[in-house]
């Protein structure tokens, strides 16, 4: 479980800490008031509470299902809400504590300490709820291994380096800037790093609105598809 | 009825099993003895028709039917990550029985079925029999006042077959009603009291076992000779 769970993102981030934040991010100014190693840290956090959340339900079902596993849920005397519940918890709890280590990394390394834990909370939780049901959704439809890391590869990684892990959106052209606006991932960070440095692209309350709107949509897609039993019940 | 598509699987297929029956469900592969169960325990949604656990319908009460079931399926279906103590104490937990009760439980049934010795082995480690019996064990976990059984001698050598029909005479004497699905004529002719056989998803026969052994010479004649009709 330590393989699988905890020592792939603490090593990416730390790669990217290193060589991104402390490597070339000494060739670069302060990005909203802080070292840009600093600046990093939250994005790396929401890189991995998404990649944690996506990656826990999609594998948990779709193994589930593989393994007929899931008709033990699926003949216990339990509501599609609390199976999808179930699910949206456990990943919730990975994600938390994945982002609970790499805030400690951030704290030793960089010295960057979030400010405001409510709103840190508040995002890492709707992030997590957003990606648990994406992962969900593609857990019951992919029929092959290959099929969850479509949305992974095609999707959620280049949003995800597009989104303002790396970059502030103030330091984009301005065509780039307006597509960002289309970019959930984005809104995700913004919203984050204000937690940690105080300032954002965007207001923290349309940002959080506007994660909170695909979390509900995503979690109703989610929640239909496993009251219905799609390719879970014949 | 359950059909797939335009194939009907199951069709007409009338039973009532009365509280504490050893009942057995014969048919040859394919004839929807599996798509039945399905049915009963909500792995498939019917087409058409009514089932009641208890007196309860499988489908409006489902919360209610599914309390009073236990499935030992034909396929293992155990996560591989589990050991045996963890496979019954998350399954205690999908019936919503927690505490000390949860460990009791999954201890006592390891015991039962003599698999305690290797209760914290990841189930991927131990015997084809081991696993049956593990199936078993999880079955009962919650309690259930039917247990469903879907071939549970299928591949395991004769000692432990033996072992198994004494266990599940021990459990039917205990008051659990008992629903057999077998390819062994002899097992079900030793275990139930009543049998049901179906063919091509419609059931051609349903009586006591002994009405039904006597109709030829043994339950295997009487057996292929409705398979030929």
């Amino acid at each position: 479980m330590i393989n699988q769970v905890i020592w792939p993102p603490i090593i990416t981030t730390l790669l990217y800490v290193l060589v991104f934040g402390l490597a070339l991010g000494s060739r670069i100014p302060t990005v909203q008031g802080v070292t840009y190693a600093q600046f990093l840290i939250p994005g790396l956090i929401v890189l991995q509470v998404i990649d944690a959340s996506y990656g826990e339900c999609s594998s948990s079902l779709f193994q589930g299902r593989f393994m007929n596993s899931i008709q033990e849920l699926l003949i216990a005397p339990m509501s599609a809400a609390e199976m999808v519940g179930g699910f949206i918890l456990g990943s919730l709890a990975r994600a938390l504590l994945i982002a609970g280590l790499i805030t400690a990394l951030g704290v030793l390394l960089v010295h960057s300490v979030p400010r405001d834990w409510a709103l840190y909370l508040t995002v890492i939780a709707l992030v997590s709820v957003l990606f648990s049901s994406l992962g969900l959704i593609f857990g019951l439809v992919a029929e092959k291994f290959d099929h969850i890391a479509i949305l992974t590869t095609f999707v959620i990684t280049p949003l995800t380096f597009v989104g303002g892990v790396f970059t502030s959106a103030k330091m984009l052209p301005q065509t780039l800037r307006n597509m960002e606006l289309f970019n959930p991932i984005f809104y995700a960070i913004d919203a984050f790093r204000r937690s940690y440095t105080g300032e954002s692209d965007l207001a923290p309350w349309f940002s959080l609105s506007m994660i909170a709107l695909l979390s509900a949509i995503a979690l109703g897609i989610a929640l239909r598809m496993t009251a219905v039993g799609y390719k879970l019940r014949t | 009825m359950k059909r797939y598509g335009n194939f009907t699987a199951v069709d007409g297929v009338t039973l009532r099993v009365r509280e504490g029956e050893f009942f057995g469900f014969l048919g040859p592969n394919g004839a929807g003895k599996t798509t039945t169960i399905n049915a009963i325990v909500g792995l498939a949604r019917k087409s058409a028709g009514k089932i009641a656990i208890f007196g309860y319908d499988n489908e409006r009460q489902w919360r209610e039917a599914r309390r009073f079931v236990g499935l030992s399926p034909q396929e293992f279906n155990f996560d591989r990550y589990l050991s045996l103590r963890d496979v019954l104490i998350f399954a205690a937990g999908y019936y919503g029985i927690r505490g000390k009760e949860v460990v009791e439980r999954a201890d006592m049934l390891l015991e039962r079925f003599g698999l305690t010795s290797h209760a914290h082995l990841e189930y991927t480690k131990i015997s084809g029999g081991q696993k049956r019996r593990l199936s078993l064990a999880r079955a009962l976990i919650h309690e259930p006042r039917l247990l469903i059984l879907d071939e549970p001698t299928a591949g395991v050598d004769v000692e432990l077959r033996l072992e198994l029909w004494r266990w599940l005479r021990e459990l039917n004497q205990e008051g659990l009603t008992i629903f057999l699905t077998t390819h062994y004529l002899e097992e079900a002719e030793r275990l139930c009291r009543r049998i049901a056989i179906i063919r091509g998803g419609r059931i051609v026969t349903e009586k006591p076992t002994e009405e039904l052994v006597a109709e030829g010479e043994s339950l295997q004649d009487v057996f292929l000779e409705l398979m030929r009709h």
